[in-house]
C-alpha cells in the first residue's frame, strides 16, 4: 500500500542536516543549511518573519518540498526515498489557509478525507473522526457545509481533518494568525492533549505570547537560519532582545515586565505573577 | 458623523439575521473599536456602515442609516465611497491587481472619480506622505510585504479624501512587523483626527487606539461605551473577546496574592 | 495585417520580403527575435509539418516527380506549393507572435480607453490577463495541501481521477470566493462610478506612427484590390 511505512517505530524523531532550499525561480536561498534536531514528544515553536523560511522548513518535514541541498531524516530514514503519501502518515501539516484545503460539503467528510487516504476505515476511522471533532469543538456539526462555519471554525476544522490522521508528528503553520480567543484557547487544548499523548508538536507563529506559554522549546529564524534555539525562558531573556529585534521580533509582555521589574527571565505571565512574589 | 438606528442586516438566502437592533454613532475625529469573537457580526456591521452591505453584498437592511442627519438608503455605492472608506483583512484581494506601481494603485481611487489630472496626483501624494511610504512609490504593489500592501490599499481608500474609514480587522494577517507598521499609521490617523471604526481581535490594539469600544456577540450589542470600561468589564472573556494585557496580569496577579501595585508600577513606566 | 498580406501576396518571393520587413526586422529592433522564432515556430509547426506534407505528396494534378517513397510521390510542383503555404504560415504565426510579445496590454488597454471603451471593461481585459498565473498558484497550494493529508497523486488512474475532487473544489470555491473581496474593495473606490475616469497618461503616439499606420492599412487594401482584378496576374 503507497502509504505503508518501511520502518519499524511509531514513535518519530526528525532531523535536517545542512538544509538548503533554493526556489526555482529566485536563486535566493530560502533556507541557508538549517541544522535542526527535535525529538520524539518535543513540543517545538517556530518564530521570525514572514519570508525568514519557517515555511520552506516545515515543508520539508512531509516531503511536499525536497532539499536542494542536505538532508531530512524521519526516524533515522532518509525523507529522499519517501513518497509525500508515505510521509504523511507520519507528519500532518496543517496548512495556514483553510479554504486551500477544505473541499467536502460536511464537516464529517472533511475530516475523514485525511485518514481514508491512510487507509482507515469501519470503527477505528469512526472513531479518529469524533475524537478529532470533539477536540477542536465541532461535534454535533458533522452534517453542517464547512462554508458555514465561521472562518475561526473552519481554521478549527482544518486542524481536525489532520488531527483524525493519528500522526505521531503534527505540524501547524500559523494556527494563530486570524484566529479568535475561543478558536486561540481550543488550539491550546488541543497542543496540550497532543503532547501528553506523546506526540511531537511543531507550530509557527507570530504570537509570542502563545508561544511561551504553549511550547517549551523556541526556534527563531531569519534569513534561512535559525538564530535562537532554546527554551522560552533563554529566547526571551533580556541578552537575547537585540537578536530578536534583528528580525523585528519583541518578547512577550511577562519578559518585558519582568525585564523592567529586574525579575530575571519571565517569558510567560506564571513566572512573572511567581517572582513578583507577594 | 454616521448613525446608525435600530438596524439589523440578513444575507441573502441566511435563516437568520446577522445583526439585530444596532445602534451606534461614529462621530468626526472619533476612534470606535468593534470587538467580539468570530461570526459576532464585525465584519457584517462593517460592511454595512460602509454600505457596502446591501449595496454590493446583497441580503436586507432593516432600521436607518444616516450621514451627518441625511438618509443615506438611496446613495449608490460610488458616492458613498467618497465619504466612507473601508479596509479588509486581506492585503492583497484589496490591490486592484492591474497597475505595475504603488502611485498608480493610490491613484486608482481618485483617477474613478473622474477627477482633473492635477488633482489625482495631489490627492496620490499626500495619501502615501500621510502614511510614510512615499519611498514605495514606484515599486510593483504586488510584490510588496503584507504590511505594506495594507498601507498601500490604505493609502488608496485615504486618496478618496473619506470623511470616515473603516477597517475590519487590518492587522489578523500580518506578522509582527507589518503589525507594528499597520497599528503606528492607524495612531498617527487617529492622532491626527481621523474618524475610524475598527474591528480587531487585538484588543491591545484597540485599548492604545479607541475612545468608545463596542462589543459584539450573536448580531447585538453586548456591550458599549468608554474603552477603558469596557475592556475592564468581567463579562469580556464570556463574550470571547480576550482581555487586554495589562487587564489580564493584573487580574492574574491580584488572584495569586502578588504585589500588583509593583507590577502596576511597571505598567505605569509605559 | 501582415498576416492578411501574406495571404494575399501571390507567389513565393512577395512572402518572403514581407516576413522579413514586417516580423524579422522589428524583431530585432524590440530584441525579442529569439523569443520570437521559438514563439513561432512551436506555434505553426504542428500545421505547418502536416500541410507541408500533404502538399508535397499529395498535390492535385502535379505531374514532374521529385522523389518516391513506397506508392507515395513527391512532387516538384507539390514541393513548390508546399513551400508557398509553409511562408505564409510562418509569416502569420511570426506576426501574431510579435504583437504579442512587442504589445503591453496595459498600453493596449489604455489606448483603447481613450478612444472610448469603459474603464470596467478595460479593467476586465487587464485582469483577466493576470488571472491564469494567480490560479496555477492556488492550484499549486490546494495540491500541495491534499497531499499533506495523504492524496495520493502518484497512483492509478482511476485513484488520480478521484483526486481531482478535494483540488478543483477549493480552487473554484476559493476563487470565487476571492472574487466577491476583490469586487468589494473595487467599489470601495468608485469603480462602479458610471462615465469616463481620468487617465493619468496616454501611451505614446508619434504623428510618424500614426501616418505609417495608415501607409500600411492603405497598402493592404492596394495589395487586396490588386489581387482580386488580378492585375499582376
Amino acid at each position: 500500500m503507497s502509504h505503508d511505512w518501511p520502518g519499524p517505530s511509531p514513535v518519530t524523531e526528525l532531523r535536517t542536516e545542512g538544509l538548503v532550499h533554493r526556489y526555482a525561480d529566485g536563486g535566493v536561498r530560502a533556507l541557508d543549511g538549517v541544522d535542526l534536531h527535535v525529538a520524539a514528544g518535543e513540543r517545538v515553536a517556530i518564530v521570525g518573519q514572514n519570508g525568514s523560511g519557517k515555511t520552506t522548513l516545515v515543508r520539508h518535514l512531509n516531503g511536499l518540498l525536497r532539499p536542494t541541498e542536505g538532508r531530512v531524516t524521519v526516524d533515522g530514514t532518509d525523507a529522499a526515498g519517501l513518497t509525500i503519501a508515505q510521509l504523511a502518515s507520519r507528519v500532518g501539516l496543517v496548512f495556514q489557509d483553510p479554504d486551500r484545503q477544505i473541499f467536502a460539503g460536511s464537516v464529517r467528510s472533511e475530516v475523514e478525507f485525511g485518514p481514508r487516504n491512510l487507509g482507515r476505515a469501519g470503527a477505528e476511522l469512526r472513531n479518529a473522526v469524533s475524537a478529532a471533532l470533539d477536540a477542536t469543538g465541532l461535534a454535533g456539526e458533522e452534517a453542517t457545509n464547512p462554508y458555514d462555519l465561521g472562518q475561526s471554525r473552519r481554521k478549527l476544522l482544518a486542524l481536525a481533518s489532520v488531527l483524525a490522521m493519528r500522526t505521531p508528528v503534527l505540524v501547524l503553520d500559523e494556527p494563530t494568525t486570524g484566529q479568535d480567543a475561543r478558536g486561540l484557547e481550543r488550539v491550546r487544548t488541543v497542543i496540550e492533549s497532543a503532547a501528553s499523548e506523546g506526540r511531537t508538536v511543531i507550530a509557527i507563529s507570530h504570537d509570542m505570547r502563545f508561544v511561551a506559554e504553549s511550547f517549551e522549546r523556541v526556534i527563531v529564524m531569519r534569513a534561512g537560519a535559525i538564530i535562537l534555539d532554546g527554551s522560552a525562558s533563554h529566547v526571551f531573556a533580556a541578552d537575547a532582545w537585540d537578536a530578536l529585534a534583528s528580525t523585528h521580533l519583541e518578547p512577550p509582555l511577562a519578559a518585558a515586565i519582568g525585564q523592567r521589574l529586574d525579575l530575571g527571565s519571565t517569558p510567560t505571565d506564571a513566572s512573572l505573577i511567581r517572582a513578583l512574589g507577594p | 458623523m454616521i448613525a446608525l438606528a435600530g438596524v439589523g442586516y440578513r444575507y441573502a438566502g441566511a435563516a437568520g439575521p446577522a445583526l439585530l437592533d444596532i445602534d451606534l454613532e461614529l462621530r468626526d475625529g472619533e476612534v470606535v473599536g468593534l470587538a467580539g469573537a468570530s461570526e459576532a457580526g464585525k465584519t457584517t456591521l462593517c460592511l454595512v456602515v460602509s454600505g457596502l452591505a446591501p449595496r454590493t453584498v446583497g441580503g436586507q437592511i432593516r432600521g436607518q442609516v444616516t450621514l451627518d442627519g441625511e438618509d443615506v438608503d438611496a446613495w449608490p455605492m460610488h458616492r458613498l465611497s467618497q465619504t466612507i472608506g473601508i479596509g479588509f483583512q486581506n492585503p492583497s484581494t484589496q490591490l486592484s491587481g492591474v497597475t505595475d506601481t504603488v502611485f498608480e494603485e493610490v491613484a486608482f481611487g481618485p483617477m474613478n472619480l473622474a477627477l482633473p489630472r492635477v488633482e489625482v496626483v495631489a490627492r496620490s501624494w499626500a495619501a502615501l506622505d500621510l502614511l510614510r511610504i512615499d519611498a514605495l512609490a514606484e515599486r510593483d504593489p504586488r510584490r510588496l510585504s503584507g504590511g505594506q500592501q495594507q498601507l498601500v490599499a490604505m493609502a488608496g481608500l485615504l486618496a478618496m479624501r473619506p470623511a470616515h474609514l473603516v477597517l475590519d480587522e487590518p492587522t489578523a494577517q500580518l506578522d509582527p512587523a507589518g503589525t507594528r507598521m499597520v497599528g503606528e499609521a492607524i495612531e498617527r490617523l487617529a492622532a491626527d483626527g481621523a474618524s475610524i471604526l475598527i474591528a480587531e481581535q487585538k484588543t491591545d490594539l484597540l485599548a492604545s487606539i479607541c475612545s468608545r469600544l463596542l462589543v459584539l456577540d450573536g448580531g447585538r450589542v453586548a456591550l458599549s461605551g468608554p474603552s477603558a470600561e469596557v475592556l475592564a468589564d468581567l463579562e469580556l472573556s464570556r463574550l470571547g473577546v480576550a482581555e487586554p494585557s495589562e487587564v489580564r496580569l493584573r487580574r492574574a496577579a491580584d488572584a495569586a496574592g502578588a504585589n500588583v501595585a509593583r507590577l502596576a508600577g511597571a505598567f505605569a513606566r509605559d | 495585417m501582415t498576416a492578411i498580406a501574406a495571404v494575399a501576396l501571390g507567389g513565393l518571393p512577395g512572402p518572403i520580403i514581407l516576413v522579413a520587413a514586417a516580423v524579422v526586422l522589428p524583431a530585432m529592433a524590440a530584441r525579442v527575435l529569439g523569443r520570437l522564432v521559438r514563439t513561432a515556430l512551436l506555434l505553426a509547426l504542428p500545421i505547418a509539418i502536416s500541410a507541408f506534407l500533404v502538399n508535397l505528396f499529395f498535390f492535385p494534378g502535379a505531374t514532374q516527380v521529385l522523389f518516391r517513397i513506397g506508392p507515395i510521390v513527391a512532387t516538384v510542383e507539390g514541393f513548390g506549393f508546399a513551400l508557398e503555404i509553409l511562408i505564409r504560415i510562418l509569416a502569420i504565426s511570426g506576426a501574431v507572435t510579435l504583437f504579442y510579445l512587442t504589445a503591453r496590454p496595459g498600453d493596449l488597454t489604455l489606448d483603447l480607453e481613450r478612444r472610448g471603451i469603459s474603464p470596467r471593461i478595460a479593467f476586465v481585459i487587464n485582469a483577466s490577463v493576470q488571472t491564469v498565473p494567480a490560479l496555477v498558484e492556488r492550484a499549486g497550494q490546494i495540491t500541495a495541501a491534499q497531499r499533506a493529508r495523504g492524496l495520493d497523486t502518484e497512483g492509478n488512474i482511476w485513484r488520480r481521477v478521484r483526486g481531482i475532487v478535494p483540488i478543483v473544489g477549493p480552487v473554484i470555491l476559493g476563487s470565487i470566493a476571492e472574487v466577491e473581496e476583490r469586487t468589494m474593495a473595487l467599489e470601495a473606490r468608485g469603480f462602479t462610478r458610471p462615465g469616463r475616469r481620468t487617465l493619468l497618461w496616454t501611451p505614446a503616439d508619434s504623428v510618424r506612427q500614426s501616418i505609417g499606420r495608415w501607409l500600411m492599412l492603405a497598402a493592404l487594401v492596394g495589395l487586396i484590390v490588386v489581387r482580386l482584378t488580378g492585375v499582376l496576374g
